[in-house]
């Protein structure tokens, strides 16, 4: 899954629903950070319940390319310690 | 103190005046003893000498009667006519003065004239006298004896009659002829006679007072040789007499001693009961004059107390008053980088009514004012005081912070509850930081001045309308001008230009304007580069100094006031409203984003105030109810700033309360709620909130670049 623009309030139930959409059987997931701006609080909910849900089926979720900026969020907010972050 | 003081005035007078009666009471019964004496003394030599002078006149008148007329008579017979009537001597003197008959033979054929004592007889010749008398003396022919002679003239001055008798005679007639006389005669009321046979002592009176006391006048407790006492008629003793004080006169007379004696307590007691009267009434006068003159002292006592706490209630008035009207002024400016402003009022003496004001207006805008209230004193700062909370209120109040209407509503105000009389002249303005733009109301005040520094300064003398608390009803008309960037603006009240010197001559407006121009030239300090000559504290104090150079010491009639405020810089500022609804979110994003593109902020800073502002919308659109949300920018360059305040009406809540949440469990543990916050507290310079009237107030500084 690929992402662009921003991840905020207004944009977090856009993935939401397109995360639900996916088939059950899904067990990781990898996200295409390179074109995302930045992400908000209303972003991390919906990323921490991501993880979670991957998590417990077994699988992972894994992102990809963050930019600096949103590095920094999850520097910030510690959740650049659970989250699987490749680059 | 005082009240001994008179006291003891009083009582050295009364002594002083008793004293002076007592001896003047004391001298007065003495002289009056005195005169007594004297005239007794008188009376005495007159009553002895007269005595025996009648006893003689009538032995001479029956000697003329018997012979009818001067003729020569034999010895013999003449001795018998001496014999018969207890005389010494007797002569017959015939008109010449010749002794036709004496009974002493050898004076026969003598002439009186021949000598100067018995020629004075002579004149019982002149046919109109008919007797003459002399004292005892020593005759002319008979040395031994001491004679008294008494003439008698025949009828028609044809001669005369001499008939003399001796002393010694009247020695041993004394008791027979005088004794009765002393027992009767009256001295005064209690004085007396004594009188004593010179050799043996026997006292022959018997005074009433003393009556049969003594019989001899040592028994009286005479003594001639006591001390003081001179036996001439003429010297007063004092001396015991039958054991009672005495004054005494004493004389010798035909071999007696005569004594009169005046107890003093005569006199004395009247003096004395006469001093003690006066003594008495004096006592009284003088008391009462005291007690007038303490009651006196103790109402200038009380009156003096009465003023001086008066002045003390006075000066604690004055006091109070000048604290008030202290108490009342602000202390710290507000700071801002837009603008510099420094105000100073100094009192005088009486309390007057001077005061000014600066306070923020909403985030642009800044609310600065300088007012005079008539009259001094206490009521005058408590008018001042209202007038100023007033003034403050009106244009808080008032979103559009007009300070025309402010004037107004707070002279509604003030007209309502004016019955001291007072009114107040005032200068209110409003300056925008965004423009410059200054909107004022000058009601009834002194012209402000304006100045660039470089430039002439300028008189601002637009007028809105009359002072404060004149007329109920009364309007005033908003004025306008704008400050340019650097541009000072100095307000001032009355007391500086109508300072006056010792020669009555008033600052005036020439000179202030010269101190001014004069403030912002001459030497510029390097030191740190910033040119601090036209700012608005050295402003003041050069004008302040300027005021009291000319002023040289007279004193400071009225309250000075000075306001400095230099325009420094626009503020960079984007403020915009959106409604509370889904379009907020992506509205507020997008003139966040505008205006931080416009002013170049770059990417990093951008991005997290975009997510900070995610956030809060957030916040304030999921939670409040707010109808509205506020959005105002202000930006600084050189340090690159933005101070971001979002406001909404919605229900009170501080986001800022939220407890962070702990980024270190284990992702199942984790909550979302309060990261938003969390983030925008560390990707922020500040984050504060507040409550401002009905809204909740979130700001964010963020510096860049």
């Amino acid at each position: 899954m690929s992402l662009c623009g921003r991840l905020d309030t207004t944009t977090s139930p856009e993935l939401e629903e397109a995360l639900a959409a996916l088939p059950q059987d899904v067990s990781s997931l990898a996200m295409d950070f390179s074109q995302l701006e930045y992400l908000s609080s209303a972003g991390l909910r919906v990323l921490l319940a991501a993880h979670k849900r991957f998590a417990t089926s077994g699988g992972e979720l894994v992102l990809r390319h963050v930019a600096p900026a949103v590095m920094d969020i999850f520097d910030m907010t510690g959740f650049a310690d659970f989250l699987s972050i490749e680059k | 103190m005082r009240r001994k003081k008179i006291l003891l005035v009083a009582a050295v007078l009364y002594a002083a005046i008793v004293a002076i009666v007592w001896n003047a009471a004391t001298r007065r019964a003495r002289s009056q003893t005195e005169s007594m004496l004297d005239y007794a003394m008188l009376d005495l030599d007159a009553t002895l000498n007269g005595s025996i002078d009648t006893m003689l006149m009538h032995a001479g008148d029956s000697i003329v009667e018997q012979l009818g007329r001067p003729a020569p008579i034999s010895p013999i017979d003449m001795a018998v006519i001496a014999r018969q009537r207890d005389l010494d001597e007797v002569n017959v003197v015939a008109r010449n003065g010749e002794i036709l008959a004496s009974n002493e033979s050898r004076l026969v054929g003598e002439t009186m004239a021949d000598h100067e004592k018995s020629a004075e007889f002579l004149v019982l010749t002149n046919g109109v006298r008919h007797a003459l008398s002399h004292h005892f003396r020593r005759g002319a022919h008979n040395n031994d004896v001491r004679r008294k002679y008494v003439g008698v003239a025949f009828p028609g001055g044809s001669g005369f009659v001499q008939v003399g008798i001796d002393e010694t005679r009247v020695v041993r007639m004394f008791p027979s002829i005088m004794g009765f006389i002393f027992d009767k005669w009256l001295l005064g009321e209690t004085g007396f006679f004594l009188c004593a046979d010179m050799g043996d002592g026997h006292l022959i009176s018997n005074p009433a007072r003393h009556f049969n006391e003594a019989t001899n006048i040592d028994e009286t407790g005479y003594d001639p040789g006591l001390d003081g006492v001179v036996e001439d008629g003429k010297t007063t003793f004092r001396i015991r007499l039958f054991g009672e004080v005495c004054d005494c006169r004493a004389v010798v007379f035909c071999g007696h001693r005569i004594v009169a004696a005046l107890p003093p307590a005569e006199y004395y007691t009247t003096r004395t009961v006469y001093v003690a009267c006066v003594a008495v009434a004096l006592a009284i006068v003088l008391s009462l004059f005291v007690a007038l003159l303490w009651r006196i002292d103790a109402d200038a006592a009380r009156l003096k107390a009465f003023y001086a706490a008066e002045e003390e209630k006075r000066a604690a008035e004055l006091e109070v008053g000048r604290k008030i009207q202290e108490s009342a002024l602000p202390l710290e400016p507000p700071v801002s980088s837009h603008y510099d402003i420094f105000a100073v009022m100094q009192a005088a003496r009486e309390v007057g009514g001077d005061f000014y004001d600066y306070f923020p207006l909403g985030r642009s805008h800044l609310a600065f004012l300088v007012a005079d209230v008539s009259g001094k004193g206490v009521s005058a700062a408590l008018y001042m005081m209202t007038a100023k909370a007033q003034l403050k209120e009106a244009l808080l109040a008032d979103p559009t912070f007009d300070p025309a209407a402010a004037v107004k509503r707070t002279n509604d105000e003030l007209c309502r509850n004016n019955q001291a009389g007072m009114f107040l002249t005032a200068w209110v303005g409003v300056l925008d930081l965004d423009t410059g733009r200054v909107v004022f109301a000058n009601a009834g005040h002194n012209p402000p001045l304006r100045l660039l520094p470089g430039n002439n300064p300028e008189w601002i003398r637009e007028r809105s309308g009359c002072p404060l608390a004149c007329f109920e009803g009364a309007t005033w008309k908003n004025r306008s001008l704008t400050l340019s960037e650097g541009e000072t603006l100095l307000l001032y009240t009355d007391g500086v230009t109508e300072a006056a010197n010792a020669a009555n001559e008033l600052f005036g407006e020439e000179r202030l304007a010269s101190a001014l121009k004069a403030a912002t030239a001459g030497q510029t300090e390097e030191t740190d580069g910033i040119d601090h000559r036209s700012e608005p504290l050295a402003l003041c104090v050069a004008v302040r100094a300027a005021v009291a150079s000319f002023a040289a010491g007279a004193a400071q009639a009225d309250d000075i006031t000075l306001m400095a405020l230099r325009f420094a810089s626009r503020a960079d500022r984007a403020a915009k409203t959106f409604p509370c609804d889904s379009t907020a979110l992506g509205d507020t994003a997008e003139f966040l984003e505008q205006e931080l593109d416009r002013r170049q902020c770059p990417a990093k800073a951008k991005t997290q105030l975009m997510v900070g502002l995610d956030e809060i919308v957030s916040n304030i659109v999921r939670c409040s109810g707010a109808s509205g949300i506020a959005l105002d920018l202000e930006f600084s360059s050189d340090p690159g700033q933005v101070v971001m305040e979002v406001s909404d009406d919605g229900v009170a809540f501080n986001p800022l309360s939220v407890k962070e949440p702990d980024i270190t469990l284990a992702p199942e543990k984790r909550a979302v709620g309060g990261l938003g916050i969390m983030l925008l507290r560390k990707t922020m310079d500040s984050v504060s909130w507040r409550r401002a009237t009905g809204h909740n107030v979130l700001t964010v500084v963020k510096s860049f670049g």
